[in-house]
């Protein structure tokens, strides 16, 4: 017996399908992203950061000594899955995690007070510096945090608790008209 | 109870991120011990006034095990450690 999977997001039935009104402070979410977990081999932690970095095509995100998520927007999770085992084949493991996680990208002026409401670390800009990630919890749920611009924050999150910290980021937005809605496609 | 600890891996974060598992400096018996010395393994714990070791995991972080070391008294943290380093310099 033969069956059909439809790739659904999580967020399909919550959002509207057109971009409506963006407002100053903006929650984005990307339909699709390939993300794969990277878990150095004992002892090869440095080597793995130092290649990743020197491959220079996805975006490092911190989540534990030795274990990094690898976000790339322009590749295929196949292709960046391929191209990671490639490179550190012989030392860390490479996981696909794409239909497991979910995207939240964050901009705006206020996106630091809006996010203070959950997250309990220090986002000061000298404190929480451009190209910084890492585990944090935000209310009950734990997410991945990066700032990847000046007033840019994303967020990488468990699929199952994606409507979750949706409906969470909007209480914590409302404030501030938060504004939502899927990438546009180029 | 100690509200900031200091995660080597993460920095200053709140305990909300933390699960507390218990005393860290207890010491599995042999298997062949006596029952009594099993029971008081399993069942008998201190609750000191003052400073005590314990492992805590950083679960809504890094997922790391580590030694917190503080004062149930006066809430102070001396030094938090992650666990694999605290068992390796032990083991030495």
């Amino acid at each position: 017996m033969s069956r059909t999977y439809i790739s659904r997001h999580p967020l399909d039935d919550l959002l509207p399908l057109e971009p409506g009104i963006r407002a100053v402070d903006h929650l984005d979410i990307p339909r699709s992203s390939a993300i794969v977990s990277v878990m150095a081999m004992d002892g090869e932690e440095a080597s793995v950061t130092a290649g990743l970095a020197a491959s220079g095509v996805v975006s490092i995100r911190f989540t534990g000594p030795g274990e990094l998520l690898a976000v790339s927007q322009s590749e295929t999770p196949e292709s960046l899955h391929r191209n990671l085992s490639l490179l550190l084949a012989e030392t860390a493991y490479i996981v696909d995690q794409s239909d497991g996680r979910v995207v939240f990208r964050l901009s705006g002026p206020n996106v630091r007070r809006l996010l203070a409401k959950g997250i309990a670390t220090d986002l000061h800009p000298a404190m929480f510096e451009i190209g910084a990630s890492s585990n944090v919890l935000c209310g009950h749920i734990s997410v991945n945090l990066a700032r990847t611009g000046e007033n840019e924050f994303e967020l990488i999150v468990m699929r199952s608790f994606a409507v979750a910290l949706f409906d969470d980021l909007k209480v914590m937005g409302r404030e501030f008209d938060l504004s939502a809605g899927f990438s546009v496609r180029v | 109870m100690a509200s900031l600890i200091h995660c080597p891996h993460c920095g200053v974060r709140p305990k909300e991120e933390f699960s507390i598992r218990g005393d860290a400096s207890l010491v599995r018996p042999d298997p062949e011990a006596s029952d009594e010395a099993w029971n008081d393994y399993v069942h008998i714990r201190s609750n000191p006034r003052g400073r005590y070791r314990e492992h805590w995991q950083h679960g809504a972080g890094c997922r790391r095990w580590l030694v917190v070391e503080r004062d149930t008294f006066t809430h102070e943290v001396f030094s938090v450690t992650d666990a694999a380093i605290v068992k390796r310099e032990g083991s030495r």
